[in-house]
């Protein structure tokens, strides 16, 4: 077998991917994507130093996609992030920021007191280094897997199994709900399995690779389990499907990644195959809204469209803009970040001011961290598309 | 008309070393080099400080002298060596009973070799073939041919010594059999010129035949070409040798940021025989997949090709001396006194070499003082303060290249060109990390006349690019610094381009032909080099 390495060699040195990383174009203090991906590689590779200027990657995966050479350059940085974390001491606000699961579990108990604690607790946040100003998500007083354990399901032979993922489970658990009705709409039934645990983006980009990789061990077995028996696994969360799928295969040496991926699908995806294949419930009653769109990095680094545009496209009345102006700033915990907070606002401007022009006050979007900090920048209300699929069924019935 | 006491021909490791003793012994010298310094054998080299495993087996002196001369090099030469360490494999393809005789014949010179297990060594070696069978460690190093060679000039520089670039010699001349004098050409300006002096020592490496010859005196070298590809980037962090009698395509060694396998073998007519060709890159290739299975999915970054000084000696000859690596011929034996050719050996036995021949001149000179080469650095460390100095100025990953490369006082000065104006601190080569303050230094140096001198003294252009983005900034920097051999920009563009494309033209698919299909976008297209350059004629 081929062992996978990323190797620097690709790289041309075209510089396509200085001009497409948003970081670059906000700050001065980054060295670029080519710097301080292939071209430091090499060094890295020969020679022990700090690039300082590493720390403001945003592993957004823009400079990916638009690599000609097809470079994983935000994968070498993050490897990079590890290595120079490997020997040094982390700070409490990047363990914070990426032990989302771990601080959800443990402020569980008493959820309402966990976010009043949060606001309360702003000004200390930032003595510790995360902006008093970021849209912080709140904690939902009933997890997703509360909420579906709850849940009365008609039982249907055709199954999926669904990856809710952190933001989904402890933060915003009615998109989970919502992908549960649009199932069930289409006939078929939703497995959870409890045993999944963070996909690891969080911890990735902060440079726990360790742990990120124990996660991914453990969501690899169970996602083999599946995938072996024929069930399909789906994520409403881009970040994690592109975990899930792609970077595991580039950060970790874990088999059998290559072969469960192809059955992984975003929820959008997965519609608009079933659509494809005449199997979707097209009873889609009108919605007569208009809304903008944002697209995810993360899902354009998937390489599958803008399934959730084709999607919102089936439902009658429904008026859907893609906004097309670029990275929103926040990717992940990034834009939550002291430090960052200006960098990634400004980032997001493009975006927020054509959501503005357009005169919409609502924004659909996949990516739970972009809703966020889309209400911030652009004060509007945001949706999941399959919130909206939901609607659209249920008012089909009405 | 200049004059001298000794003039020392060829400005590769043998020459710049005998250049070094001499001074540190007294003697006045100046170093010829017809090109620029390193130009010959001892840039276009595999950088293998042998710890002399590969000899032990065939020839047990020469496994003796290199263990002796890497132990030596390794304390003096600390800038220009890295210490790898480097591991004998032994592939599935590889004949098990010549292990036990290799294990043997170390011993018995000196040579410490310590078994370890296949999986220890892909554990600290990932990319080698898991096929492998038995593993060794040897304290092989890579040393650096343009810095050994540039630092031996430096200390000799402190000790009163001269040395001309573009300098060819062109005769000898001679009155009542003795050596009175030389006589060159600048091969950039075409004048001729007279140096008196009472010794000439050639160190001319493949081109001692040639020089021999302006004195009617033969020595018979034959050059044996041997061609090397450079990868693009660290595939092994130690040097692997495979473990076998000594064949073509037999070591990868990692240098700085690349890696080089090599090397072939092939008897030519000429000593700058040196353009290599796809078919010899393609049987490496094949060689180093036994100890590199993945080796097809590195990318290379060229190939280049050097000739060995391979010496027969004439059996009627006599008061040949020395060892069988190497050789010292006083032509005082052929009728000429005050004439010493040396030929033959390796890199890694340059100051063993240069200690001998000296001994022979001083022997002459009546110089009694004895040789300190081997005890004294070839430069200074460079003061923990100063590197600290350093770390402000430079980017990340840049200092201590830069340090290794510079010196002390190299450095210092390259400091002083980014205080003065910080944005020198911006790199012009991208891929090996060299300021735009340090290819000024260089460029200013008296020894620079075209951007590749620049490039020997600094890496830059060197890299994955192959000076596709720093020729056209290089170039603008000697124009924009008004310096004198800067005039014609496009006689700079051809010869820096054309260089590079020596060694990309027999690797040209894969990457390395996008990256070129890049270069030849902003030069061919978007810069018009071409027209430039064919308009002049008009
Ligand atoms: C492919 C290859 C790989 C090798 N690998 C290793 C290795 O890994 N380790 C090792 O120890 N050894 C190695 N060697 C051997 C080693 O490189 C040489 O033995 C050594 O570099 C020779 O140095 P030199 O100074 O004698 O010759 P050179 O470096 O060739 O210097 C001779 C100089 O004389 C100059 N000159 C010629 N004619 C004139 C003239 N008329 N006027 C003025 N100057 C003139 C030339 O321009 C040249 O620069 C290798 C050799 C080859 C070919
Ligand atoms: S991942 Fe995003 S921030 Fe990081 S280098 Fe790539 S484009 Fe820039
Ligand atoms: S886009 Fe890809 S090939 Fe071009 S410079 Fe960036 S990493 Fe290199």
């Amino acid at each position: 077998m081929k062992k996978h390495h990323n190797n620097p060699d690709s790289c041309t040195a075209c510089t396509v991917c200085i001009a497409n990383c948003p970081v670059t174009a906000a700050t001065r203090k980054f060295r670029g994507p080519k710097m301080v991906g292939p071209t430091l590689e090499r060094m890295r590779l020969s020679q022990d130093d700090i690039e300082p200027s590493l720390e403001y990657c945003s592993n957004c995966k823009n400079c990916d996609m638009s690599c000609p050479s097809g470079v994983p350059i935000s994968t070498l940085n993050m490897l990079a992030r590890a290595k120079y974390f490997k020997n040094r001491k982390r700070s409490l606000r990047d363990w914070i920021l990426s032990h989302g699961e771990k601080m959800a579990k443990l402020s569980a108990a008493t959820p309402g007191m966990a976010n009043f604690g949060m606001k309360m607790s702003r000004g200390i946040l930032k003595k510790i280094g995360i902006s008093d100003k970021a849209p912080l998500p709140a904690y939902a007083s009933k997890s997703f897997i509360k909420l579906f354990k709850n849940l009365k399901q008609t039982s249907y032979p055709d199954k999926v199994v669904f990856y809710p993922g952190c933001f989904i489970n402890y933060n915003d658990p009615q998109v989970g709900m919502d992908f549960v009705a649009v199932m069930q709409a289409n006939k078929l039934e939703v497995i959870v399995e409890e045993g999944f645990v963070c996909c690891g983006s969080p911890l990735v980009v902060n440079g726990f690779l360790d742990e990120a990789e124990e996660n991914a061990k453990q969501n690899v077995q169970i996602l083999k389990k599946w995938t072996d028996k024929g069930y399909p696994v789906i994520t409403c969360c881009t970040s994690c499907g592109l975990m899930l799928k792609q970077e595991y295969q580039e950060l970790f040496h874990i088999e059998g990644v290559a072969e469960y991926a192809k059955q992984l699908y975003d929820a959008d995806e997965f519609l608009l195959d079933l659509h494809d294949q005449g199997r979707l419930n097209t009873n889609f009653g009108t919605l007569n809204e208009k809304y903008m769109y944002h697209a995810p990095c993360h899902l354009r680094a998937q390489g599958m469209g803008l399934p959730g545009v084709e999607l919102l496209a089936l439902i009658p009345g429904l008026d859907v803009q893609d906004a097309d102006a670029g990275c929103c700033g926040i990717s992940g915990n990034y834009g939550f970040k002291d430090d960052k907070y200006d960098i990634s606002m400004e980032i997001g401007s493009g975006l927020f001011k054509a959501i503005k022009d357009s005169g919409r006050d609502t924004v659909v979007s996949e990516c739970g961290t972009c809703r966020l900090q889309i209400g911030h920048g652009a004060n509007v209300k945001t949706l999941h598309p399959l919130t909206l699929v939901r609607k659209s069924y249920e008012a089909y019935h009405k | 008309m200049q004059k001298t006491t000794v003039v020392v021909i060829g400005g590769g490791a043998t020459g710049v070393g005998i250049l070094r003793d001499l001074c540190m012994r007294g003697v006045d010298a100046i170093l010829l080099e017809q090109q620029d310094l390193a130009y010959g054998t001892s840039s276009r080299y595999h950088g293998l400080l042998h710890s002399g495993g590969r000899y032990a087996v065939k020839d047990a002196e020469a496994g003796k002298e290199c263990i002796e001369e890497n132990t030596i090099l390794r304390k003096i030469g600390r800038h220009c060596v890295e210490q790898t360490e480097g591991f004998f494999a032994r592939t599935h393809l590889d004949d098990e009973a010549f292990e036990g005789k290799w294990v043997e014949a170390c011993a018995k010179v000196g040579i410490p070799t310590i078994p370890i297990s296949v999986e220890e060594a892909l554990r600290l070696e990932p990319n080698l073939s898991p096929k492998i069978k038995s593993v060794y460690r040897v304290p092989d190093a890579a040393i650096d041919g343009f810095r050994m060679v540039w630092q031996n000039v430096a200390s000799a520089r402190k000790y009163g010594g001269r040395v001309l670039t573009y300098t060819t010699v062109i005769g000898i001349e001679q009155s009542n059999n003795q050596v009175v004098g030389i006589k060159v050409r600048n091969t950039l300006t075409g004048e001729v010129s007279d140096i008196a002096c009472d010794f000439i020592v050639s160190a001319a490496g493949s081109w001692a035949g040639e020089i021999a010859a302006l004195a009617g005196i033969n020595v018979n070298v034959q050059p044996d070409r041997g061609t090397l590809i450079a990868f693009n980037h660290r595939i092994t962090s130690r040097i692997v040798n495979r473990l076998r009698p000594a064949s073509d395509g037999d070591i990868f060694v990692p240098h700085g940021s690349i890696t080089i396998l090599g090397t072939t073998s092939a008897s030519v007519n000429k000593p700058d025989d040196t353009v290599p060709n796809a078919k010899e890159v393609v049987e490496l290739l094949n060689i180093g997949e036994a100890l590199f299975e993945d080796i097809r999915s590195y990318r290379m970054l060229r190939a280049f090709a050097g000739t060995r000084p391979l010496y027969s000696a004439d059996p009627n000859a006599t008061g040949r001396g020395a060892s069988r690596g190497f050789v010292t011929l006083d032509h005082a034996h052929d009728g000429l006194k005050g004439f010493v050719s040396v030929v033959g050996g390796k890199f890694t036995t340059y100051r063993l070499m240069a200690e001998k021949v000296t001994d022979l001149v001083c022997g002459y000179l009546n110089v009694k003082t004895p040789c300190r080469t081997a005890v004294e650095n070839l430069v200074e460390d460079t003061s923990p303060a100063l590197m600290a100095k350093a770390r402000l100025y430079f980017p990340a990953y840049g200092a201590e290249l830069a340090a290794s490369r510079l010196g002390s006082e190299g450095l210092e000065k390259v400091i002083a060109r980014i205080q003065e104006k910080p944005e020198k601190r911006q790199l012009l080569c991208e891929c090996e990390n060299v300021t735009m303050a340090e290819v000024e230094e260089a460029a200013a140096d008296s020894t620079s006349y075209m951007i590749s001198d620049v490039r020997r003294k600094t890496r830059m252009g060197m890299g994955t690019c192959q000076g596709a983005f720093c020729t056209f900034r290089s170039v603008g920097a000697v124009d924009a610094n008004g310096l004198s051999w800067g005039k014609d920009t496009n006689v700079l563009f051809k010869e820096f381009l054309q260089g590079r494309w020596k060694g990309i033209r027999p690797i040209l698919w894969g990457n390395v032909m996008r990256e070129m299909e890049l270069t030849r976008g902003i030069y061919e297209g978007t810069l018009n080099i071409n027209g430039a350059i064919d308009n002049e004629g008009i």
